[in-house]
Order: C-alpha cells, then sequence, then structure tokens
C-alpha cells in the first residue's frame, strides 16, 4: 500500500486559497522544470509546485501535508550536486520569492536574510558596508542562502575561513508539526545546551524548512594575492600543501590540480602552463605587509619541495587570470568528457596523496578516466570520473568507481561528501559513515519528522524512517 | 521524442551536455524578471524541460503552441554563452527549436520579406513617418507585423546606401555592411560615421548586400537566414579579395558576421568575412594607438550601457576604454533593457520587455547625463522608456577626436 497520499484537488484548493492561484502550479512544464537539479541523476516530478511569500504560509503548508501525509521538497537555486529531488512526487516549496536582505546588522557583523536569497547578490549588496559571507561554492552565482546552509556548502576559501555552518549564528524554520520557531542567537558563541543550530545545518530539508537565516559575517580582505606552482609529482604538491598548513601559514585558498587537469585547462584557456605531475594555487587575504611575508614563507615551502614556474599575481586582473585557471577545470573537463561524475570525499591530511593514487588506481580498476583537483589545504577532493560516451551503462560505471572511493574515504577515517551533501546520491553510505550512532540520526529525524513527510529518500530511506 | 533527435542533429548534444548548473540563468535577462520565479520561465528550465523530452522523461510536445511561449523567452541576448560551463550553444539551440515549429508562425511572410519592407518604408520615409505617427498607422503595424502600439518604433530616414558611393575611390577600403537600423531609421549616423573615416584616409562605401537577418535566426526561419548570409558573405568576400576591409557600425551587423554567419554556413568564406570585419569603433581604438588620432581632452560624465550585443562580441571593454580615453567619467549598467531587437517590440512580449528593462530604467530614469549605448534598439528603448538622452557611442567621442 503506498504511504504517502498523492495531492489531490482538495489539496490544491487549500494550497490555492494559502498562497493565491499565482503562486502555485502544476503544468507539466514547470514540474518537469523543478524535477531534477544538478546531480547526474532521473527527473522526478513533484505533483505541485508552490511559492511561498510569507514564513506563516511555509508553516500552514507543512502542518497540512503532514495530517494528509504528502510529502514535501525544498528548493532554492537547484544547484544541487548530491540528488536532493522530489523522488516521492507531492509539493515542491520554491523559496525563490523569500528572496530578500531583512537587516544587514552592521556593527554586530551579521546579516538577516530569507532563504531564497542568491549568494552572489548578498555579498554584492554587503561590498557598500565592507563586510561579505565568505563561503565559496562554485555555483555562487545561482545558488541560494537557503540551499547553503541545508547542505553545508563551501568552496575554494574554506582552509581560511570554513564552512557555512561556522557562519549561522540563527534561522527561523517551519516544522511538520505547524509550528514556526526562531533557534539560535545574534552572539559569535555560546554554551546554552545543545546546539540546534548546527544540527540543522546540512539537514537539507529533512527537518525542516529556513525561513530566515541570520548569518555572521567577516571583514572584507584589505589585500589579496595569489601564487601558482607546478611540481614534478603529484607527491611532492601534496607535501607542499601539508607543510603550508602544518606551519600554520594564513593560507585563504589552497587548491590542487593534477598534470592532466593542468594540461587540458591550459590548453582550454590557452594559458602555456609547463608540463608538470601537478599544480597549486594559493593565496593570502590581510594586510599588505602579512600576505606577502605568508606568501614569502609559502614560496620558500614550494622551493624546498622542488616546485617550479612559480606564478605571482598580485593585482585583480592577473589574480583573476589564475583563477581562471582553477574555474576552468570544470569547463574543460566537460569538453572532453560527455559522463562526468564528481566526487566530493574528504581524508585526513596525511592520506592526501594516497588519496589521489587511489582515485587513479580504482579509476584503472574500472576502465574510467579520472582526474583529480580539490580544496586540498582542508583535504577534500573532487575527483572527476569521465567518459568519452553517454548513457546509463557508462554512467552505472561511473557510479561504482565513485561508490568505492567513498568507501575509501570512510575506510581512512574521512568522509563522502565535504560539501555537497548527502542527498540521494550518497544515503547508502550514512550508516556506514556514522557506524554508531546512525540510530541516533534516525531517532532525531523520527523525533521531528515522525511522518517523514520532508524530504523523503534524502539521507534516509521511508522505510527505514517509519519503521 | 524523435521530433527533437531528428530535427536538432548535432544540437541535441548540446542538450544533454547542459549540467543545469544555473549559470545561465544567473546572467539571462529574461530569467531575472518578475515572472521568472517560474523555473519553466528560466534558461535553465528550457534545457531542462528539452532534456526530458530527449529522455523520454515527460509529456510535453515540443511542436506544442504554450512550449513555443516558453522558448520564446529566450531572445538571443548571447549572455549565456559567455558563462555555461559546458559551451551549450543556448541561443542557437533555441533558433532550431524554433524551426521545429515552422519558425516565424503568422508573421512567417512579414518576417522574409523585411528588408524590402524596411527598404520600400524608407524610400517613402515622409509618407511612412507620416502613417506611423498616428494612431491608426500604428494599429495597422500591430495588425499586420505584430508590433505593439505602445512600444517606441523608430522613424524612417532616407535610405544610406543610397547617399554613400558603391564602389570604393581613393583612399584605404571599407565596405559598410550597414544593416537595416542604420541603412533605414539613422541615415545621419550612417554618413558621420563614413564622413570621419574618409576623412582619415579611408574610402567608404555601400557593397551590393542585403540585411544582416538576425530577426530571421531568432524566429527560427533557418533557411531564409542562410540564404541572406550566403548573399551577404558571397558579396562582402568580393570586397575582401579586393583589398578592402568590412565595417560595421552596428553590433547586430558584427555579430552577424562575426559569429552568426561562420556558425550558419560553417564553411570558409564566412570565416575569411569574419576576420575582415571591423567596428569603427575598433578603428577609432586603431587609430588613436597607431597615433594618427588623439583625443583633445574635456570632462564630464556619460552612462554607459552595455548592450546584450555589445557584451556578446566583446565590444563593451574597448567602448569603456574609448570613453575614459576622451576624458569621461563612466557609469556602466549592464543591465538588459529588455528590446532585444524586435523582441521587445512585438504584441505578445511588450509587457515582458518593460518588466526586463525595469530594473534598468529605475537606476537611469531622471539621469542628467546622455546614456551611451552601441545599440541602435537599446536606446530606442532606453530613451522611450526612461526618457534619457542616448548617444552612440562614436557621437560621444567624435567631437572630441583630433587629427595629428
Amino acid at each position: 500500500m503506498r504511504y504517502f497520499s498523492r495531492v489531490s484537488e482538495n489539496d490544491l484548493d487549500f494550497l490555492e486559497g494559502l498562497l493565491g492561484s499565482r503562486n502555485l502550479s502544476t503544468r507539466e512544464e514547470e514540474l518537469i522544470a523543478n524535477s531534477i537539479d544538478a546531480y547526474q541523476g532521473e527527473f522526478h516530478k513533484p505533483e505541485v509546485v508552490v511559492w511561498p511569500e510569507e514564513p506563516e504560509q511555509v508553516s500552514q503548508i507543512l502542518r497540512y501535508c503532514n495530517e494528509r501525509r504528502i510529502p514535501v521538497y525544498t528548493r532554492g537555486g537547484g544547484t544541487g550536486l548530491s540528488g536532493t529531488t522530489p523522488i516521492h512526487g507531492g509539493v515542491l516549496i520554491s523559496t525563490v520569492k523569500m528572496n530578500r536582505i531583512i537587516e544587514v546588522m552592521d556593527r554586530d557583523m551579521q546579516v538577516r536574510v530569507q532563504p531564497g536569497l542568491i549568494y552572489e547578490r548578498l555579498n554584492k549588496e554587503l561590498e557598500s558596508h565592507g563586510l561579505f559571507f565568505p563561503p565559496d561554492p562554485a555555483s555562487a552565482s545561482y545558488c541560494t542562502i537557503g540551499g547553503m546552509v541545508a547542505c553545508n556548502a563551501s568552496g575554494l576559501k574554506a582552509v581560511k575561513y570554513g564552512t557555512t555552518r561556522d557562519y549561522v549564528l540563527g534561522f527561523q524554520a517551519a516544522f511538520p508539526d505547524g509550528s514556526l520557531r526562531r533557534v539560535g542567537f545574534h552572539t559569535f558563541k555560546y554554551s546554552t545546551g545543545y546546539d540546534l543550530v548546527k544540527m540543522m545545518v546540512g539537514s537539507q530539508g529533512t527537518l525542516g524548512v529556513f525561513t530566515e537565516i541570520t548569518l555572521r559575517l567577516r571583514t572584507l580582505p584589505e589585500h589579496a594575492e595569489t601564487i601558482a606552482a607546478f611540481f614534478p609529482s603529484i607527491r611532492l604538491a601534496t607535501e607542499t600543501i601539508y607543510h603550508i598548513v602544518r606551519r600554520g601559514l594564513d593560507v585563504a585558498a589552497l587548491e590542487f590540480m593534477d598534470g592532466w587537469m593542468t594540461r587540458a585547462v591550459s590548453e582550454f584557456k590557452g594559458l602555456g602552463f609547463p608540463e608538470a605531475g601537478a599544480m597549486i594555487l594559493v593565496e593570502s587575504h590581510g594586510t599588505r605587509s602579512a600576505v606577502r611575508e605568508t606568501l614569502s614563507r609559502v614560496r620558500d615551502i614550494i622551493r624546498e619541495h622542488g616546485g617550479f614556474g612559480i606564478m605571482e599575481a598580485e593585482d585583480e586582473a592577473s589574480r583573476k587570470r589564475l583563477w581562471d585557471a582553477r574555474r576552468g577545470a570544470y569547463p574543460a573537463t566537460l569538453r572532453l568528457a560527455k559522463t562526468l561524475v564528481i566526487s566530493d570525499i574528504i581524508v585526513p591530511l596525511s592520506r592526501l596523496a594516497e588519496a589521489v593514487e587511489k582515485a587513479y588506481e580504482i579509476g584503472d580498476r574500472h576502465g574510467v578516466k579520472v582526474y583529480c583537483i580539490g580544496h586540498f589545504g582542508d583535504g577534500n577532493i573532487h575527483a572527476h570520473w569521465c567518459a568519452e560516451e553517454r548513457g546509463d551503462e557508462v554512467l552505472r560505471k561511473l557510479h561504482e568507481a565513485n561508490d568505492e572511493y567513498s568507501l575509501y574515504a570512510i575506510s581512512v577515517g574521512g568522509a563522502v561528501s565535504a560539501e555537497h551533501g548527502i542527498g540521494t546520491e550518497k544515503k547508502k553510505f550514512l550508516r556506514l559513515q556514522h557506524p554508531e550512532a546512525y540510530d541516533l540520526l534516525l531517532k532525531v529525524k523520527r523525533m521531528i519528522d515522525p511522518n517523514c513527510i520532508l524530504s523523503p529518500g534524502i539521507m534516509f530511506d521511508v522505510d527505514e524512517v517509519i519503521g | 521524442m524523435d521530433v527533437l533527435w531528428d530535427g536538432l542533429g548535432e544540437y541535441s548534444e548540446d542538450i544533454l551536455r547542459c549540467i543545469r548548473c544555473g549559470f545561465c540563468n544567473s546572467v539571462c535577462p529574461t530569467s531575472n524578471a518578475s515572472f521568472s520565479y517560474m523555473a519553466s520561465k528560466t534558461s535553465r528550465g528550457r534545457l531542462v524541460m528539452l532534456q526530458s523530452i530527449l529522455r523520454k522523461s515527460s509529456t510535453i510536445n515540443p511542436l506544442d503552441r504554450e512550449f513555443r511561449r516558453l522558448i520564446d523567452l529566450c531572445f538571443g541576448c548571447r549572455r549565456c554563452l559567455e558563462v555555461c560551463p559546458a559551451g551549450v550553444r543556448i541561443p542557437q539551440l533555441m533558433w532550431r527549436v524554433r524551426s521545429l515549429s515552422g519558425g516565424g508562425g503568422r508573421l512567417r511572410l512579414m518576417l522574409k520579406h523585411y528588408g524590402a519592407i524596411e527598404k520600400t518604408a524608407s524610400r517613402i520615409h515622409r509618407l511612412s513617418n507620416l502613417i506611423l505617427g498616428s494612431r491608426l498607422g500604428r494599429r495597422i503595424l500591430q495588425t499586420l507585423a505584430g508590433i505593439d502600439s505602445r512600444a517606441p518604433f523608430p522613424r524612417f530616414s532616407p535610405p544610406l546606401e543610397s547617399m554613400i558611393k558603391q564602389s570604393p575611390g581613393q583612399g584605404r577600403p571599407l565596405a559598410y555592411f550597414i544593416d537595416i537600423f542604420t541603412n533605414y531609421h539613422e541615415s545621419g549616423l550612417g554618413l558621420r560615421v563614413a564622413g570621419f573615416l574618409e576623412r582619415l584616409g579611408y574610402s567608404v562605401y555601400a557593397p551590393v548586400q542585403r540585411e544582416a537577418g538576425t530577426p530571421l535566426l531568432e524566429e527560427g526561419l533557418l533557411e531564409e537566414a542562410k540564404q541572406v548570409a550566403r548573399f551577404n558573405v558571397s558579396s562582402l568576400l568580393r570586397e575582401v579579395e579586393r583589398g578592402a576591409r568590412i565595417l560595421t557600425s552596428s553590433p547586430a551587423a558584427y555579430l552577424a558576421l562575426k559569429r552568426d554567419y561562420p556558425e550558419l554556413l560553417g564553411d570558409e568564406d564566412s570565416r575569411v568575412v569574419a576576420e575582415n570585419t571591423v567596428d569603427v569603433l575598433e578603428i577609432i581604438r586603431e587609430e588613436v594607438d597607431g597615433g594618427r588620432i588623439r583625443f583633445r581632452g574635456g570632462r564630464g560624465r556619460l552612462i554607459y550601457h552595455s548592450s546584450c550585443f555589445s557584451k556578446a562580441t566583446g565590444m563593451s571593454g574597448l567602448i569603456i576604454g574609448l570613453l575614459e580615453s576622451a576624458g569621461y567619467s563612466v557609469e556602466v549598467r549592464e543591465e538588459c533593457c529588455g528590446i532585444a531587437g524586435m523582441w521587445g517590440m512585438m504584441r505578445e512580449h511588450y509587457e515582458e520587455a518593460l518588466d526586463v528593462g525595469s530594473r534598468l530604467f529605475s537606476k537611469i530614469r531622471g539621469a542628467d547625463v546622455p546614456v551611451v549605448s552601441q545599440s541602435e534598439t537599446c536606446r530606442l528603448q532606453i530613451s522611450h522608456h526612461a526618457g534619457v538622452r542616448t548617444l552612440h557611442p562614436f557621437e560621444a567621442l567624435l567631437g572630441r577626436i583630433q587629427s595629428r
């Protein structure tokens, strides 16, 4: 027997009465356009898409759907990479109409925003205050703050600034019981019992729907410089990265690209990089003198480890050129591969070189090409599993290789996801990831969402939740 | 659905290559309008719908009228091409999707002959302006050509092609590829461009040519667009072989020769024409860099509106540089005005165009300085809806240029 209810005419009448006819759609075109995100998965259509404009509307939707046992999924920019599409149908809440900056609290270095606000727009607005929200995901131009909080997004600068979780001070969220609760404080630290704020970050819509978020902000750096360097081997590059971190140098980004990727990007962007086994990019933020001092010591470490062809970028234009190389990695791969699956594992720093070699070994065994880049300063590896063909069989093969890589990450004390989230893609690893605490995770889910109406099938299978 | 596979050919691959990152949405003018809270009305939404059809995951009929309405929200600005990591040729793809459902719709006949119609109206410009200046005239235009009677419509001027020579004289030859707007609506600007270049020792002439054909592409009338492209390439190639460079002053003409024709025809001839095409603003840059002319200096402020095509051709950077070299303090506005050639003039898109342009209009309305834009129709839209004076960058520069 079907566990969830289908969305009926009566349900649509309720939603229309609550939201107005402009704020819901059951048109095939609209359902399809909301049925997939940036994850290489299948189309899963919701039964209705709704656009609430007020927090109370969200809470009423949840209360109603909980009573009727209708699945509810939440979507921001739809840029997720772990598969958070409505696999059980139901209602899809699009947050795009809740996209305002509510208040910039300049002196408190905080901002209150609605969940549908686009990341890049927030930082553009904050520029005039000399402030910014640092996590810098690749999807910056279109991902929403709500989505970033839901998957604990981060990016190139996490090695200095941390992840989204480090910046969420509080929120207002709607819960399946119809409650609308404010959680958290306007302070940078607190010791006040269980940290419910941090628990909700990364919950991927499985515990509640954010209707407002309070973020801590940082001061825009006075100065930034970037350097690139090339290495004869992967191990020398990863050793360099390790020593930069180990010696406590204040770097804002510490990126790695393997030799193939370096070549591909160089050709794609016409950058004329030298032939190398790997390259790294290092950026430092701070006062001009502090940045100079930091990068001088970084250069020493690079040379100690056989690095060569050091390129330095002190002004905005030349920094952009170097970062274009890093940002060109994905497009360069897409031009050579018709099918692509990207890993998001994170390993202890001591395992970096081994982890890259492991990717090649798995690739060889599965007959799959693989290239590695990543935010190596914090151990995050994005192995790109590629195929020149298209099709379900090819995709399956790439996922198999990626799955084995995820198991490897767990086996060395790492995690299957550093910044993309669990979604539908990695839920099969969640029990392995938390061998002694998985039941606690399930208990949290059951306590807050006993009917499993929130994002069912994401993070957990429905059967596990409802027992 | 097979109609897509069969009809789109290699462009089916572009659809499948889309990784749904949403970067196109971040720059797409219609994906940032108030109506595009609906994902199906965004650029990525269109690609997702097409993917679902190809992957047989939806019941959407690509030939359906409602679907066509969603596809028509792409007006070919090309901003997406700059940001798409997968290199999906989105505007070109949309031309082809439109061509599957016939292209052109009820205006097919009118569009196929729009160049000739414009030419005739220009020849009798006084009468044309009299008619189109009346309410009745605009209603007729709305009925016959679908152009909303509230939309700004340019006055006709006598044809530029009849006012400049048809073959090169003394001097470095520049074959002027004029295109519709300059030819039939802004011939004064074209004459000033030609006169300025003649004084620098160039010989500007108008070889045999047709319109650039951008509206044909946008409407999915690909065969008709190809015919126009072949005609123009064949004529302009002869001029290149005689040692001329091809001159443009319109971003649509420049884009057609530099990008659209090579993409559409895929032949060596169009590539040769593209390589030898130069805009008047590029010539000014060359002349300044070569020390033959210089800016006499001056002060003043300007707003520079970076039109979609100026961005797509990479001309915006050059224009801003020239304006600053000429002593202007330049405020740059990247927002789209919504007109997109004829798109925003059409009855079915008039309100949508206003929605798209509203972000720009609210920023520049009441400005006490001119708004400079390379695009003819952007200037028309901006002056009409924001009530500000507009100029082609050439006009802003002309008074500040002196020969050495």
